[in-house]
């Protein structure tokens, strides 16, 4: 039985279209135009229990959207969606004590305050027994070392420091299903990186699904085996990372390490030449030729090593945004008058 | 506490006076910190409301009432103002910092995790913070009212003598009061759910009020009296200060018979505008969408 | 230190800064329609309030009649119409705090200009709004104004007094935000100010009331920002006192552009100072 489940979830909703200029802008009072915005169309996913989901896809695509519709913030315009047996917009009492949202640009912890207050008005909405509440908060500051910095303002904190307080308050409760908006935002390496390895760690012991939005490739790769992308409000892909090269990738890098002495000259007959530098030649042809391209290689070229590649995963998924985006029909203007 | 977890943790949901005494607490370990600010704060607010008493000291010395018997003579409209800040202060101590906070959570999408967390959002919106700073309002009331009445107990011709019944009465109605005022501004700040940005709520809320700050009996004169029925009936702003003010100041005044139905009036627009409160939150929060979506 | 070649990139610079103003002002019409509706609601209250206060009184009070007395809260809610900042103090602490002032420093603009500017956009797309609810507002309170329309000469010190009451208002508030460079916190000052602004304004009344103690008032700026331009219209001052309380008025908001620009310049050294 899958833990979350969403059928043909949908949200479209409506904003006011600001007008260039001065005069425009008086005319906005009496008459407003507005357009529909569909965020999220037509998307239907399955997870199962303990799974680590990235949601990847440019900016505006519909990931926040999902996870807000997820969380029971925001109402869908259609569709279904059921999380650990709740629906999510009922927003039960019940459920919302299973669940966690972390989002990295939004900070929910009293801004003057050390974070331990903070942590404290959690025990009593979460109503967490004493002892728990001790101890996972015990456990996690020690995981994320932040054990000294429980009794500083959160003002203080450096955005890092602050990001792990976020993630303390969001599973104090122990949550069944954790949702991550983007969680490493703006956050440097060192930060991030410890941020990946505290959720990997804390997803594997504790067996927890979460669903991850996010920008940095590093993280999804360090992070999660399965990946959905989504654009244009759709689900793209769903599968695993590799899986996107294979399906979205028609080419593969050859890296070529020619003897000594052999010259790369001609060896654009055989593919297009990405790089020289002797004796190291970098290649790239289409996939279901590199077999046929390697012997023919090998025949006329003493050649030292050789590696095949697929194509950066950044590459790819650039791609695949741009071939997306360009058929765009992503939103419908409608010119409304109102009052 | 601790040995009703097991049945807590699944069924019960939050101790909601614990999670308001934490609210207490942060909001008292936050004023402290910034102890200077609080100690201002605490002081321009008696501040601002001994300028109000200086501004009737100084009407005072030109009228004897106001409005021609009425009987809300200088030491009678003192225990008025006295209502007023009592009630006041105790708006302005637990409710307004958050609802003013509520506009801005709506506009920056921190509702959002106001909504995810499993208590009634209503609640968690209303009484986050609590400025403690605004009760020194409710001790100079307290004070203003205790002078004024001795005063009046001690004047000569009809001095006062109030009914033990005023005890008990007299808080309840203040916090009908209360709760009135907070309805009205759970309904003003749900509006900028629909109106995007609403600066103006404080000055909408400010207005609105001011004219439960005057004894209701000025209103009830020409082209007042629809205002009147609309500030009674419609938004029952008037009744808020009026109806305790009245019990201790006017204790001896004939009672007027339109006064036992406004006290009871007062009663059900209480409950009525609570329940209109939760109801426009609810809409409210229905039509929310978050800022990023 | 402009060169006159940049003036004209210069002028259009504000200009946009001007129309980007007055363009966030209109998008928020719901604010805009609310908020103008009810700032006559006071106007009622003080109606009704002096109407029960004069009855106990024999006709005059500190030599205000009843229809004096609401023709001067009209026209001192016309004075703070020009004079009240809403928010400015607050904001520029504000930024100042979240470092958002970072951009005045990386941008060629001037911040008092920038915000002075913004607050005109302002004040215009609320007159655009407000002046019809105020003419209809004045119009039905005309039986107020007993003695009719002054002079001319009259009529133009008022009107230079509401336009002196704006920049006076408008520098007052941007010096007390400008605090903040020194205090986290100047949201407790903002409340004093107001407090003392109020009362000492004539905003809550006319400060004839005040009888003997009216001198201490007469040394401060406060005044200026309610009392003054509505005393002018009802001729409560003198026409020989008129032009020197003007002139004392200037020097007032002269003093005050000073103190904005010294307080800015300290400000900024002290905020890069800190390496911000």
């Amino acid at each position: 039985m899958a833990i979350i489940s969403i059928e043909n979830l949908s949200k479209s909703y409506r904003v006011y279209q600001k007008q260039e200029g001065l005069l425009a802008a008086v005319r906005g009072l009496w008459h407003r135009e507005y357009r529909d915005v569909h965020a999220v169309r037509d998307v239907s996913l399955s997870v199962e229990q303990g799974e680590f989901v990235a949601f990847l896809g440019p900016n505006g695509a519909g990931k926040t959207t999902t996870l807000k519709l997820l969380s029971g913030v925001i109402y869908p315009s259609g569709g279904s969606a059921n999380v650990l047996g709740y629906v999510p917009w009922k927003r039960e009492n019940e459920y919302r004590r299973r669940f966690a949202l972390v989002m990295g640009q939004k900070n929910q912890l009293w801004w003057d305050l050390p974070a331990q207050e903070s942590f404290r008005l959690h025990e009593q909405i979460y109503r967490i027994p004493p002892e728990i509440f001790r101890h996972n908060l015990d456990e996690l500051a020690d995981l994320l070392a932040v054990q000294k910095l429980l009794g500083r303002p959160v003002r203080e904190l450096s955005l890092g420091e602050r990001m792990k307080m976020e993630l303390i308050a969001a599973l104090l409760h122990s949550p069944e299903v954790l949702f991550l908006d983007e969680p490493t935002i703006g956050l440097d390496v060192v930060a991030q990186h410890n941020i990946q390895r505290f959720l990997k760690y804390y997803q594997e012991r504790r067996k927890i699904t979460i669903l991850l939005t996010s920008h940095y490739m590093k993280d999804i790769a360090a992070l999660c085996k399965r990946v959905v992308v989504i654009n244009d409000g759709a689900i793209q892909f769903d599968g695993s990372l590799s899986g996107i090269v294979d399906q979205f990738s028609s080419t593969q890098i050859l890296r070529l390490q020619l003897a000594e002495g052999v010259s790369a000259e001609g060896l654009d007959r055989f593919a297009s030449v990405e790089s020289v530098e002797l004796p190291k030649v970098t290649l790239r042809c289409n996939r279901q030729d590199v077999t046929r391209m390697l012997a023919s290689i090998l025949k006329q070229y003493e050649v030292a090593d050789i590696a095949v590649e697929d194509p950066p995963l950044e590459e790819v998924i650039a791609r695949l945004y741009e071939d997306h985006s360009s058929g765009g029909k992503y939103e419908a203007k409608t010119g409304e008058p109102s009052k | 506490m601790a040995d009703n977890n097991q049945i807590g943790q699944t069924k019960i949901g939050p101790n909601y006076l614990r999670v308001f005494l934490t609210f207490a607490r942060n909001s008292l370990v936050r004023d402290m910190m910034f102890r200077t600010n609080f100690l201002i704060e605490s002081v321009s607010s008696l501040a601002w409301s001994s300028m109000n008493v200086g501004l009737y000291l100084i009407i005072f010395q030109y009228a004897t009432s106001i409005g021609d018997a009425t009987g809300w003579g200088k030491y009678e409209f003192f225990v008025f103002m006295g209502t007023t800040w009592i009630i006041n202060a105790i708006v302005q101590a637990f409710f307004m910092p958050n609802i003013e906070e509520f506009s801005d959570l709506i506009r920056t999408g921190g509702l959002d995790f106001a909504m995810l967390k499993p208590i009634d959002t209503q609640f968690l919106i209303s009484l986050r913070k609590v400025s403690w700073s605004s009760l020194a309002n409710l001790l100079l009331g307290s004070v203003l009212i205790g002078f004024s009445i001795s005063q009046l107990a001690t004047r000569q011709g009809t001095p006062w003598s109030l009914p033990p019944s005023v005890f008990l009465l007299f808080p309840m109605y203040v916090l009908c009061g209360v709760a009135i005022l907070y309805s009205l501004m759970i309904c003003l700040a749900a509006t900028s759910v629909w109106l995007g940005r609403n600066q103006t709520l404080y000055d909408f809320w400010f207005y609105i009020t001011n004219f439960s700050r005057y004894p209701m009996e000025i209103y009830a004169r020409g082209w007042g009296i629809p205002l009147f029925v609309a500030f009674t009936f419609l938004i029952p702003v008037l009744v808020v200060v009026n109806v305790p003010a009245r019990l201790l100041a006017q204790p001896l005044a004939p009672k007027a018979n339109w006064e036992w139905p406004l006290a009871l009036f007062t009663l059900f627009a209480t409950v009525l505008s609570v329940l209109a409160s939760r109801w426009v939150f609810r809409k409210a929060l229905l039509s929310y969408r978050s800022a990023s979506s | 230190m402009m060169s006159l070649a940049s003036l004209p990139t210069q002028f259009s610079c504000w200009w946009m800064v001007f129309r980007i103003a007055l363009e966030e002002r209109l998008a928020y019409r719901g604010d805009f329609a609310l908020g103008t509706l009810m700032r006559f609601l006071p106007i009622i209250t003080q109606i009704f309030l002096w109407s029960a206060v004069f009855e106990s009184v024999n006709g005059r009070l500190a030599g205000y009649t009843l229809p004096d007395m609401i023709a001067y809260y009209l026209l001192s809610m016309l004075a703070r119409a020009f004079s009240s900042m809403p928010g400015l103090a607050s904001t520029v602490a504000k930024q100042i705090r979240d470092g958002e002032i970072k951009k005045f420093i990386i941008q060629p603009i001037d911040m008092i200009g920038f915000l002075l500017l913004g607050r005109v956009a302002h004040k215009i797309a609320y007159y655009t709004i407000a002046t019809l609810p105020f003419a209809l507002v004045f119009f039905l309170c005309r039986g107020y104004f007993s003695s009719g329309w002054p002079s001319a000469d009259v009529l133009l010190a008022f009107l230079l007094s509401l336009v002196m009451a704006f920049l006076l208002g408008f520098f007052v508030d941007l010096c007390i935000g400008l605090i903040g460079f020194w205090f986290l916190e100047v949201s407790s000052l903002l409340f004093v100010y107001m407090l003392l602004n109020f009362f000492l304004s004539g905003h809550m009344f006319p400060l004839d009331l005040l009888g003997s103690w009216q001198f201490v008032v007469n040394f401060l700026p406060f005044k200026y920002l309610a009392y003054f331009p509505a005393a002018i219209f009802l001729g409560k001052i003198e026409s020989s006192q008129l032009w020197i309380e003007l002139g004392l008025e200037a020097v007032w908001l002269l003093g005050l552009i000073c103190l904005a620009r010294f307080l800015y310049a300290r400000g900024l050294r002290r905020y890069s100072g800190y390496g911000g």
